[in-house]
Order: structure tokens, then sequence, then C-alpha cells
């Protein structure tokens, strides 16, 4: 969308840089435009439609994670790489410890690929390299409901809170670009999300009218060898073996977006594959990470599930749907059994996080994996809590089925609790107005008037 | 469809919940915030529209208790309109919706016949298999239309005018209603105008997601409405539904219609009444029967939505001997026709049921209720008589304990 506020001269190279990249760039009337979303500004200048898509991260990682159990790889989380033991000029080992345990291990390997993000810089520093990753803190807003259907962006120059993404339920609205000390500077500011509105009115006008379900940020790991910074760093991706540092068995992945995610994956990989004589030819640009779930298993969720919720839950569950059926299936038939009816309206299974019609099976199975140690964990698989009330009335009723079902988490009750409405509010704090300050004040009154979270943990140490 | 409402007034606190009749009587019904708000955010996801919609009676308890003022209901009758754009309407949910064009089709048949026809056990098996149960209480055709007897009425001459909108369910099956109101306005010194252009006011096709026709409906009643608006004459009607979707429905669901014809209101009748009384234009005076009288007065779930008090119960109040209480039970379970549909019918009797049980616990003869399809649910589920306010205050007038009877 080319905004009143933005430079029309801008229109023809961009144009032409479409046309050499290969990428159909179509102009439609400003008229088809509104039709097609209607909440955009009526005053935009012109319309191009181009090929866009977003991906959810979430998402992406654990079924990453299910790809590559299913062809042999072993994952580990909540695992910190503490050296990177070498022999001979050659990286024969990782030493890394548990965070949730503290116990430490090594992992033997023939050749290790460093993909950390913005933390490859220290990850290659453990091995005596030196890599000038520079982290660039991007805050980015999430709004309640989707207000538009399409990914649209600003067509002028990259900058800040140009960019505006439906993600399931929620519009993303981003991004700035800080530059940090710290791979894991996390904290969204207020500054940034007051900018961001002010970015994003040319393309929304309503855009401070929408309610903002909170903001949050992350950082990219910036690769800045010549030591250019901020939107001057660039964007793209080199692949480093690191041989020609003289150390054998290792490759780093520096920079880059998660736009090129899969392509880093692909040029790394066959980097690898190379050194270890493997000449199989990538197939991830055609393999999906997980299978399509089938038709009649969607059939048969319907009895268990809400409607809305089961196209959301299969594909956020990928390998574990089958499973996850047939433990819904199993508690219908004992709610049946109980109660001397027969299954309907999702007995036995309901509704633990309404906002994002997460339920209480799939909540079970997920919090039941020994990789999940906290809410949070069981919010990242599932989207428990990343609704309307950002954790209000889910945190405490998932809490409670947890207990009921003789599901233990690492955290106890009380403390999970705690550190994950802690998480909710992070990305609360930045955003305290309107309608969401409400919501705030509501999950407020309930957690530290009411049920005194704040003061029931020093209860307990007493 | 143009409109749609922003879902991020609510702050999912769940009070609509706790208050909806629907939801306390069975788990097909997610709820108003489920269905309501928090679905909203999915059907912009362009998902499948869940069953559980169906079980929303549109009876707007959500809306009355919401704090953030979001208009749930509203939410609701817009994705059903959209779900029937995409999924189709059945025969059962068209017959329930037009009411008013059934009977004008079958106005030459005599009403016996065609009560004969509609409400004997073999239509009603058909009727049954269609998805209006067989046990609902179907209100039977009155022997002539309001309509046909209000253009036999002498109202004598009066200097003041008001004009009636009578709604249908007055119009086809319960005239008797709209001839008291009329001998209650030229009582009170009014000429009543009763246009033939006024239509049902479109909430049963909306409800039932005909929202082409309940739009058609809404077109020529506001053009009607904005005739008299210039004139400078009120006009009132009895229904609170009918007053309920030309106060909020009709701007929010069709903004352009509105932009064409301006607002059309329709006032409260019995409001209108209590001011007359209070103008000293109708004098309750001179009632010399103040036989005690108890009454379980009933306020309809679209009158509280009005958030105008409750003028009925007060007009009551006014007459010599009755002793109104209010049953103060929630909802009657009814909905317009939502009770007489085969899966909602045991929902709509226990969410009337502790109104039933005040009714029939209650020492009164009649209960009183402004809408014509809570009367009818009143006496379906407590076996008494019910009657609108302003029969009462007819009936109480004329000297008697029971409701006028006009020759028709």
């Amino acid at each position: 969308m080319l905004t009143k506020e933005d430079d029309p001269n801008y229109v023809e190279p961009w144009l032409e840089g479409c046309k050499n990249a290969g990428i159909s760039a179509k102009e439609i009337s400003v008229m088809e435009a509104l039709e097609l979303e209607p909440n955009l500004a009526k005053d935009i200048v012109r319309v191009f439609r181009v090929p866009d898509s977003c991906v959810d991260g979430f998402r992406l990682c654990s079924h990453n994670k299910m790809s590559a159990t299913r062809y042999g790889a072993k994952v580990f989380f909540y695992h910190q790489v503490t050296g990177i033991n070498q022999k001979n000029g050659k990286v024969r080992s990782v030493s890394v410890k548990n965070a949730m345990t503290g116990e430490t291990f090594d992992i033997g390997c023939r050749y290790l690929i460093n993909a950390a993000g913005s933390w490859a810089g220290e990850v290659a520093a453990l091995a005596g390299l030196h890599a000038s990753i520079t982290p660039d803190r991007g805050t980015l807003i999430g709004f309640n409901h989707r207000f538009t259907s399409r990914v649209i962006n600003r067509l002028h120059a990259s900058g800040d809170g140009d960019i505006f993404v439906p993600h399931g339920s929620i519009t993303i609205l981003g991004t700035t670009s800080v530059p940090t000390d710290r791979p894991d500077d996390t904290r969204p500011t207020y500054e940034e999300v007051a900018e961001l509105l002010t970015l994003g009115e040319p393309l929304f006008p309503l855009t401070r009218e929408y309610r903002i379900l909170r903001a949050f940020a992350g950082t990219r790991p910036l690769y800045t060898p010549g030591g250019a910074s901020g939107r001057k760093a660039t964007r793209n991706f080199s692949v480093v073996d690191h041989s020609k540092d003289g150390l054998e068995g290792m490759v780093s992945v520096f920079g880059g977006k998660l736009t090129t995610y899969r392509l880093m994956a692909e040029r790394v990989t066959d980097d690898v594959c190379k050194h270890l004589g493997v000449d199989e030819p990538c197939r991830t640009a055609e393999e999906p990470l997980v299978p399509e779930p089938k038709p009649e298993m969607l059939e048969k969720a319907k009895k268990y599930f809400p409607l809305h919720a089961i196209s959301l839950m299969a594909a956020r569950l990928g390998d574990e749907l089958p499973k996850v059926l047939e433990k819904a299936e199993l508690a219908g038939n004992n709610e049946a059994r109980a109660t001397g009816t027969h299954i309907t309206d999702y007995a036995g299974n309901p509704l633990l996080c309404e906002c994002e019609l997460v339920s209480t099976v799939e909540v079970d199975c997920v919090a039941s994996d020994p990789d999940s140690h906290s809410l949070t964990d069981v919010r990242l698989r599932t989207r428990l809590g990343m609704g309307t009330c950002q954790g209000a009335f889910c945190s405490l009723r998932t809490i409670g089925s947890l207990a009921e079902h003789g599901i233990e988490l690492k955290y106890p009750p009380t403390e999970n609790v705690f550190r994950f409405l802690q998480e909710r509010w992070k990305g609360l704090r930045p955003v305290m107005w309107g309608l969401q300050a409400r919501e705030m004040e509501m999950g407020r009154a309930m957690y530290i008037g009411l049920l005194n979270l704040d003061g029931a943990m020093n209860e307990q140490e007493n | 469809m143009k409109v749609r409402i922003n879902p991020d007034k609510c702050i999912a606190c769940t009070t609509c919940v706790a208050h909806c009749p629907v939801a306390r009587v069975t788990p097909k019904f997610l709820g108003p915030r489920m269905i309501g708000p928090a679905y909203e955010r999915f059907r912009l996801l362009a998902l499948a529209e869940d069953e559980s919609l169906t079980y929303c009676a549109n009876c707007k308890n959500c809306d009355i208790t919401c704090p953030q003022g979001v208009p749930v209901s509203s939410i609701n009758m817009l994705a059903r309109a959209e779900q029937a754009r995409k999924q189709g309407t059945t025969l059962r949910d068209w017959v329930l919706a037009h009411g008013e064009l059934q009977a004008k089709l079958l106005q030459i048949i005599p009403a016996s016949l065609k009560n004969f026809g509609m409400l004997n056990p073999v239509t009603r098996y058909v009727l049954d298999q269609l998805g209006i149960d067989k046990r609902a209480p179907l209100p039977a055709f009155a022997k002539k239309t309001f309509r046909q007897a209000f253009k036999k009425i002498d109202q004598g001459s009066h200097s003041r005018k008001v004009v009636f909108f009578p709604g249908c369910y007055v119009d086809v099956y319960d005239p008797q209603t709209g001839l008291d109101m009329v001998w209650a306005f030229n009582k009170a010194g009014y000429e009543v105008i009763s246009p033939d252009e006024f239509g049902c006011c479109g909430l049963p096709m909306i409800a039932n997601g005909f929202w082409e026709d309940g739009k058609k409906r809404a077109n020529n009643n506001l053009a009607e409405l904005a005739k008299w608006r210039e004139q400078g004459i009120t006009v009132v009607t009895g229904c609170p539904s009918c007053a309920l979707i030309f106060r909020d429905d009709i701007p929010e669901f069709y903004p352009e219609l509105v932009e064409k014809h301006g607002l059309g209101r329709l006032e409260d009748a019995q409001d209108f009444l209590m001011e007359c009384v209070e103008r000293g234009e109708l004098d309750l005076g001179g009632i010399r029967n103040d036989t005690e009288q108890p009454i379980v007065y009933h306020a309809p779930c679209h009158l509280r939505a009005q958030g105008n008090g409750l003028p009925g119960m007060e007009l009551l109040k006014r007459l010599p001997g009755i002793k109104p209480v209010n049953a103060n039970a929630g909802c009657c379970g009814i909905s317009g026709s939502y009770g007489f549909k085969k899966e909602k019918y045991d929902i709509a009797q226990e969410v009337g049921s502790e109104l039933f049980d005040i009714v029939r616990k209650n020492p009164c003869k009649y209960a009183s209720s402004e809408c014509g399809t809570c009367r009818v649910q009143i006496e379906h589920g407590s076996g008494k008589k019910a009657i609108h306010p302003v029969s009462i205050l007819r009936m109480r007038m004329e000297g008697k304990t029971d409701p006028v009877v006009d020759e028709l």
C-alpha cells in the first residue's frame, strides 16, 4: 500500500526489483482493495497485490521437532551448551547443562551446527571463535482480533511499523529495530508501542481503537562483520564453515530472518552433507513438517471438540493429533459411563481456555509430555492463555484440572500460575490502557485481590 | 455482510454466562460470551459455524447484564444470518419466521377452518416431523385479524391522535389486546390510527436467519414511521420486542436504512398511557369496582433490555384493587418461536419453569405480560390465563374482574 505519507517515486524501482526477483506485483484499484479489506485507510494512494503468507513461529518449532524426531533426531529442550570440546583441531563433542535439573553431560558428534540465532556469537565463542553478532530488538503488538485477512505492507523502503499480519485469531503490527547488547533482551517498551501505533495509522486509521492484547519483543541476530547496525545491517544470512578458522567439524549460520528459515537450513545441511559424504538432495521444500490430518479423523473429532476448535487444534498438534483424539474418546466414554448417558456435547472434555479454544484433553496430553515443565510450556504448544483474557481465567482452571488429573509439572501449582501470569503480564505492562487495562484490572482483582497470589508464595515459605 | 461488530469490548468476565437462561439449562449452548465475542474472533478466520449458535434464544439477557456494553445478541444474530446465507435455512424456520405472510395468504379461509387445518393432530404430526414440537403451544388464528376488526370500530371523535403499531402477534392471533389498546386510547381522548402499511417488525425473520426479509420489513416500516414523525404524531406499540428492534437492532443491522428514512421509534404504549394518567387525560379515579385481585406480572426480556423500567407494571399498580406481583423470574423460555422448535422445546420449558411455578403458586386467576408469546408460554406452563396489562386496565375500568371480550 502506498499511503499518502510514502514517496510515490519509490514505486517504479520497487516494481523493477519485484520483476528482477520474479515476484508478481499486480496493481489493483483502491476501491477493490477497500472491498477486500474494509478497515484499510480510505485515502491510500496505490495498491499492489503480491504473493505473501505468514508463519506460526510456535507451531514451526514444535513441528520441526516432530519432523526431526521422525527421522531419528533427539531434541533436548532447556539445555544450555556450556562447552565445545575439540581434539586435534576437530570438534568431538559438546557439553550441555539441563537448566531444569542442573544435570551436565556431553553429547558426542561428528559435526556441529551452530544455529543459535542471537546466541550464535556466544556459541561460537565457546569454540574460541569470534563472530560479530549484534542482537537487535524488535517489538511487535498483538491485537485482539483480525481486522485484516491479508498481510498488509507499506510500500516504502523497509522501516519500523510498516506491516500488519493476520496471525490465527489476532493481528500483529510490527516491528521496531533497537540495538541491544543482550540476546535475551525481549522486554517490549511503552515507547516502542506508542511509536508503532503512530506508524500503523496511515494503513489502518483505527489502529488506536483496536484492543491491544499485548506487546512482545524478540532479538534479530544481525550479522555485522563490517560494523553496520540497525536497519542498515543486512537481513541476509551467512553460512560459515569454520575450517577456514582452523576448526574442522563445525558450521555456523549467522544472521537471517525467519522468512528464510527453511532455506538457511537447506544450505547448512547441504554443506554438512558434503562433509559427511551424503549426496541425498534436500527435500524440505516439498515435504511438509507434519502430515495433513485425515478427514475421517477430523470428522470423528466433532463428537469431542467444538467445531471451531478442531481445525485449529489439528493444525497445531501435528503428529500428536491421533493421541489426543484417542484420549478424548476415552474421556467421553468415561463421562458417558459415569453419567449413564450417551456422549454428547464434548462430555469429559470441557474447554479450559475459552479464548483460544483449548480443551482439557489437549492440555492433559501436552502437559504429560516430559518436555513440559510449566504452564508456559503448555501455552507454547497449545495457545492456552494467549487470547482475549491473557490467562486470567484459564491459568487457574488449567492448574486445577491438571492437579485433578494427577499430572505434575516441575513447579508446584501456585508457583506455576505465578510464573505463568508474570510472563503474561510482561506483555501487558507496556500497553496498560483502554480495553486491555480493564482486562488487566480484572485479572489483578482475581489473582492479587481475591487469591492473594503475590502473598501466597511467602505464606508457603513460612 | 457489511455490518460487523468489533468483539474487542468483551473482557471475558462471564457475567453474561451467569445470567444466560439457556446456558444454565443446557450444555448445547456454549454461552453468550463463547458464541458471541469469543467465537467472533474465529469467525474472522472464516472457520465453519458451530451448531451451538442456533441455541442462542436472542432473549438479550446477555446484553442487559454486560458491564462493558457488548451487544452480544447482535453478534449472534449477525453470525446466524451469515450461517443461513452459507448453509441455507430450513422450511421449519421459514414457517416460524413468516407467520404474518402465512396469515395473509390464508386470510380468505375462515379461522375455524385454518385452525382445524393447522392444529389438528395430523398437521401437528407433520409439523413435528418438520421440527415444530407437537407439544408446543402454537397460537390459534383469530376469527378476524386486528386490522379487520379495527376498521369496524366507531372510535367517536377525539381531538388528539396516536398511531398504533399492532405487531403481527396482535394482528394475527390476538386482536383483543389491540382492541383493548384502542379502547384505552379512546378513553384518554385519542383517536387511534393504525395504518395497513405497518407489517411485522422483522424480528422473527432476523432471529431465524432471514436477513433480507427482515430488511424489507424494516424498510417498509421505517418509511411509514417517517411519515408520522414528520406529522409529529407519536407511534406506540404494546409489544416490547417490536419496540426493541426499532430502538436497537435496526440501527445496528441496517444502518443504511436509518440513513435513508431516519430513526424510527416506537414508544411504549403502557408508558404513554401512564403519561396520559399523569396528565389527567386518562381518569382512573372513576373505577368503582375495587375488588382485590392479585396479578402476577412477568417482565418480558425484551422490555428489560430497553432499560426503560416496567411501565406496564406501574400501570397495573395504579389500578384500584389490583395487587401486581413482579414474578422476577427471568426469561419465560419461549423467545418468540424458539420454544416451538423441537430440539428447543424442553429447554424452553425448563428455562420458564421458575416463572411457571411462581404463577401456579400465586392465588391469582390471571398473569400479565406485555409480550404475546410470553403469554402463550405462561399459559402453557402454568395453566393460568395471561393477559396484557392494558387489557387489565380496560377490564377494571369497565368494572369487571374478567377480561372483556369483544365481538369479532
